[in-house]
């Protein structure tokens, strides 16, 4: 089978974990025999020929992060100017990612993607929702390979089945909600380490004020 | 009440004309924004407003104007067109673009994690949207919305239910 896969984050490819997410799943498609193409919203020199994949192409999936509860802009512009397929046969999936770990955060979004397809002609293959995956960014290697392999693996089985199986989705699906230990520590302790870490990433940018500043009220609380 | 309206809509649209005229009328105070006389481009993503310039937004356009303006009002009423049941894409960017609302920091409200407030503020947000628009669905999208900023969502309604709309409004 081939594959058209879009990528609906606003973030340049280069420095994007939904770039990085689909060049794993990609992977993981490609090593069951089958093909793929890769387009990148955030290139908006692209999108003729991602329109063109999308309209010419059976099995299409979106990668995107959560922006605000739903699609980011950028990808909303996208879709509204696709028509609605007039031939059935076509069927769109998604990867949905995002920075905080309860995988109840995207259930909105997913409301939507379920709902989309139908809009566009299309039948729905499924979304994996994958929290937790702000750190991305900041991880190489090993580490970096750890988090992506679980893509590549849900990668395999799409490539084989041509939808996402319900026990795939379910996997990826933890936690859905923090356990009561785990909000403990992260309002207690962790809080700490947490802003520890958020300021030290943020001096190495360049960041000369205090992450919680408030510039545009005039009542900035100094010091960093 | 100090009331903010920010219309994609363009500004001869016959009912966001009314309905921002009823609208008006009603409080001590207010000021629309047409967006379509602006030029506010997509979030790109970038992280600066939460970890490299906290709270400014890393892209130059004309929205800054908009995030003071949502400090200095009571209640912001958005007017929006509809794509595929949701929001347009002009008011989506213009909803993403409020991330330097919030803080990098995180804590657990609730059950779930919320970007801690950057300004002390209780936002109040309410939607007008025109076409086919999902009302349930943007009613719920509204709330789950309104917790990532601390707001309370004043729900969401098709534009033709702008009198309707501005009782629970007001």
């Amino acid at each position: 089978m081939h594959f058209v896969m879009i990528s609906g984050a606003a973030r340049t490819k280069s420095k994007s974990n939904t770039a990085k997410i689909l060049a794993a799943f990609g992977a993981g498609l490609n090593s069951s025999g089958n093909t793929s193409e890769t387009w990148y919203l955030s290139d908006r020199k692209q999108w003729k020929r991602a329109k063109a994949a999308f309209e010419e192409n059976e099995n299409v999936l979106f990668a995107l992060p959560l922006y605000v509860e739903n699609v980011p802009g950028i990808m909303l512009e996208f879709l509204a100017g696709l028509s609605a397929k007039e031939q059935p046969g076509t069927q769109i999936s998604f990867l949905l990612q995002g920075g905080f770990p309860e995988v109840s955060q995207g259930r909105c979004c997913e409301e939507f993607l379920k709902m989309l397809p139908a809009q566009l002609g299309c039948a729905y293959g499924g979304t994996i929702i994958k929290g937790d995956m702000f750190g991305l960014s900041l991880m190489g290697g090993r580490l970096g390979a750890k988090l992506l392999q679980p893509f590549v693996e849900a990668g395999q089985q799409f490539g084989k089945d041509g939808y996402f199986r319900p026990e795939i989705m379910e996997s990826f699906s933890i936690p859905e909600y923090l356990s009561a230990k785990q909000i403990r520590i992260a309002n207690g302790p962790l809080r700490y380490v947490q802003r520890f870490v958020m300021r030290c990433i943020a001096k190495k940018l360049g960041c000369k004020t205090r992450l919680d500043a408030r510039p545009l009220s005039g009542i900035n609380s100094c010091g960093m | 009440m100090r009331l903010l309206i920010i219309n994609t809509l363009p500004k001869d649209h016959p009912m966001a004309e009314k309905a921002i005229c009823y609208l008006t009328e009603k409080v001590a105070e207010c000021r629309v924004f047409y967006t379509e006389d602006m030029e506010v481009v997509p979030c790109i993503g970038c992280n600066a407003c939460w970890l490299k310039t906290p709270g400014i937004c890393a892209v130059k356009d004309d929205y800054e104007q908009i995030l003071r303006a949502y400090l200095q009002y009571d209640v912001t009423v958005f007017i929006s067109d509809t794509t595929l049941g949701f929001v347009g894409y002009k008011m989506k960017n213009i909803i993403d673009r409020m991330l330097p609302m919030a803080t990098m920091y995180t804590r657990i409200e609730n059950g779930q994690t919320r970007h801690v407030p950057r300004y002390k503020k209780e936002f109040q947000f309410g939607l007008l949207y025109a076409g086919e628009g999902n009302q349930d669905y943007l009613s719920h999208w509204m709330s789950r919305f309104c917790l990532n900023f601390h707001g309370i969502s004043l729900g969401a309604y098709p534009i033709e239910a702008w009198k309707e709309a501005a009782v629970c409004i007001s």
